[in-house]
């Protein structure tokens, strides 16, 4: 067993950002909570815009699908030093895996205000065991992860980072959400008569998207525990984000990402394939534009530049572009496979229009939010910026 | 065991929406929740356009994706063929609604599609999502197959008139709404259509008449390149057609 390094916040305690944040976001989340009830007691789902004739799943499964990727992101960054060992990502394994565990709580909450009867579910999945679902395989496979990722913060929250049983919960979670992830690709890849998901690679575009997701969180959250200022951060850690590891890495994952979109859409706008035709209306959505822009292309040039890609204020930009830029992705994604009739004939003509409803924009902060807050509580509560001393 | 199956001829179909009418009054339908539909669209350009219409029921395919996602197994195939939803075990996760191909599943809690909204005009108790001023008889509601008024929160459909068929004699060929000993059988849709271009009856039976017309008059099925394999058939004729595309590059 390694003894976890000392000292690794500032003494005189936390950074005055964190409380900060934790107020802010308690607030957020009180309001959002308030307004999105507000909405599903006095209208139920009828506070949103989603129709039978329309949009069937829209902003609120967006968000989840959204942060349950991060989460998974997440702990492939944890992954980095606990399973493959290298060793110079310890500094950010606890933050990271308190982090996978509030985006997935966070995603788990959006979703079960979005459904229509989340308690039912709790008996009837199992007792269904419709193995044929890709959905409840979803299910069973997220909820074994956050068991494991539970765990396995127990287990280094109590100084345990090397022992064989750590490291064997660390796999576990690994593996049981590299499975979770690909079951939730399968979720709309499995979808024929929506040719815009459907896709055998889909669990691989989204590893790698999540991937993406996961360490522009675990950057920005990392500068928020120390004020954005990199110089109250340990040794260890201001090396990391100093070093080329991180940044590389980062560049890395948005170049693949970068990639993917453009080829999905070039696809997608040269394919005569009845369905594919939204394409031509993403590719006219200023939304689509600030994604790839805005949201990949600058980040990568600002982190291919290696004098630019060390410096703190760089990092942090990039990593918040790349978050909403994702956060974009997944809504975009998520409309898109929805948004062309089933057939001619289906009462709406062209595309099918849809803006998200006030109680769907709450439900979504909602989530967000409640990633702020569980994150600041960890941030005061659990020590998250122990690691064990590197070798 | 009956396979049953419908045969619409769509060059008998005026567009009358009789169907949808009997649908919603024997089913407690809220209006604009058609179960059985008919779209309306156009084809072609000015001065060429054509108005066209199609009915369209529930499939009740012999390869139902929407049964193959439920997480729960509450949409669940009979083994007469039917493809139904038990309202006790829906969690309104809607992703039957994102694996159907043909839009024929909906939300019991969304906005109305029509003003005012009826559920508030007539509000349900806590167990129904509306009451409407006619109902079917309390005697034949049957949530585990989706018969009755729904609760909020879970997905309905067509159910070919579960509460009649189900109740058909075994080994009958055909539900002839002209037979009176069959007609209390037959689906609503099948007996109000006025031009009788809807055929109900068992696909498995080689003698019943919707095999033979299937058969004669070379039936088609609704996009049946995805596989599903709809026990719904239409009957083109000269006239007729079934929609093939979602509404070409230029939408």
């Amino acid at each position: 067993m390694t003894t976890p390094s000392q000292s690794t916040l500032p003494m005189h305690g936390l950074p005055l950002n964190v409380n900060g944040v934790m107020k802010i976001s308690a607030a957020v989340l009180a309001l959002s909570l308030i307004l999105t009830f507000y909405g599903l007691l006095t209208q139920g789902h009828g506070a949103f815009n989603t129709h039978s004739y329309g949009i069937t799943w829209g902003l609120p499964a967006a968000a989840y699908v959204y942060l349950v990727l991060t989460s998974t992101g997440l702990t492939f960054v944890a992954s980095l030093a606990m399973l493959f060992r290298f060793n110079e990502f310890y500094p950010v394994v606890k933050r990271c895996i308190w982090l996978a565990i509030a985006t997935l709580v966070a995603g788990f909450a959006t979703l079960a205000l979005e459904i229509g009867h989340p308690f039912r579910m709790l008996w009837a999945l199992p007792s269904g065991l419709q193995y044929l679902s890709p959905m409840f395989w979803m299910g069973v496979f997220y909820t074994v992860y956050l068991l494991f990722l539970l765990w396995k913060f127990a287990r280094i929250h109590a100084g345990d980072w090397t022992s064989l049983q750590s490291y064997a919960v660390g796999l576990a979670s690994f593996v049981s959400v590299v499975v979770a992830h690909a079951t939730l690709g399968m979720v709309f890849g499995m979808m024929a008569m929506r040719p815009v998901w459907y896709d055998g690679m889909l669990p691989i575009y989204f590893l790698v998207t999540a991937g993406l997701s996961g360490i522009a969180f675990a950057i920005l959250f990392t500068y928020l525990a120390y004020g954005f200022n990199r110089e109250k951060m340990p040794e260890a850690l201001r090396g990391l984000l100093s070093g080329s590891a991180f940044s590389g890495v980062f560049a890395a994952m948005i170049g693949i990402t970068l990639l993917m979109v453009i080829l999905r859409t070039i696809t997608g706008l040269w394919s005569n394939l009845d369905g594919l035709q939204v394409y031509s209306h993403i590719v006219r959505s200023p939304l689509f534009h600030a994604e790839l822009w805005l949201g990949l292309v600058l980040p990568f040039v600002l982190m291919l530049s290696p004098t630019l890609r060390r410096k703190p204020s760089i990092q942090i930009t990039s990593s918040v572009l790349v978050i909403v830029s994702m956060f974009i992705g997944r809504y975009e994604f998520m409309i898109s496979g929805q948004m062309m009739p089933l057939f001619k004939g289906s009462w709406i003509q062209g595309v099918i229009e849809y803006t998200p409803s006030l109680t769907e924009w709450m439900l979504t902060l909602v989530g967000i939010s409640l990633v702020f807050v569980l994150y600041t509580v960890g941030e005061r509560l659990l020590k998250l910026a122990e690691h064990p001393d590197a070798k | 065991m009956a396979k049953w199956g419908m045969v619409i001829d769509l060059e008998k179909c005026t567009g009358c929406q009789a169907c949808s009418t009997a649908c919603a009054m024997e089913n407690n339908r809220l209006p604009g929740e058609a179960w059985q539909d008919v779209v309306f669209y156009t084809e072609g350009e000015y001065p060429s356009v054509q108005l066209k219409w199609f009915p369209r029921p529930c499939m009740h395919c012999e390869n139902p994706s929407c049964v193959d996602v439920c997480p729960v197994r509450a949409t669940y195939k009979t083994e007469d063929g039917m493809v139904l939803v038990d309202w006790d075990r829906c969690i309104g996760c809607r992703y039957c609604m994102i694996a159907c191909p043909y839009g024929v599943r909906f939300y019991s809690d969304e906005k109305p599609l029509v003003e005012p909204d009826i559920k508030k005009v007539f509000k349900g108790d806590r167990k129904y999502s509306w009451s409407p001023p006619w109902k079917m008889p309390q005697s034949k509601e049957d949530w585990k197959h989706g018969v009755g008024i729904q609760p909020d929160g879970v997905v309905s459909k067509c159910t070919f008139c579960y509460q009649r068929i189900s109740k058909a004699p075994e080994g009958t060929p055909d539900l002839e709404p002209n037979d009176p000993a069959l007609r209390e059988f037959t689906p609503a849709c099948v007996v109000a259509c006025p031009p009788t271009a809807r055929y109900f009856g068992d696909l498995d039976n080689p003698q019943s008449h919707v095999s033979e017309l299937i058969a004669q008059k070379r039936g088609v099925r609704l996009l049946d390149h995805l596989g599903n394999k709809p026990q719904v058939y239409y009957l083109t004729g000269e006239a007729g057609a079934v929609p093939s595309t979602r509404g070409g590059r230029e939408a």
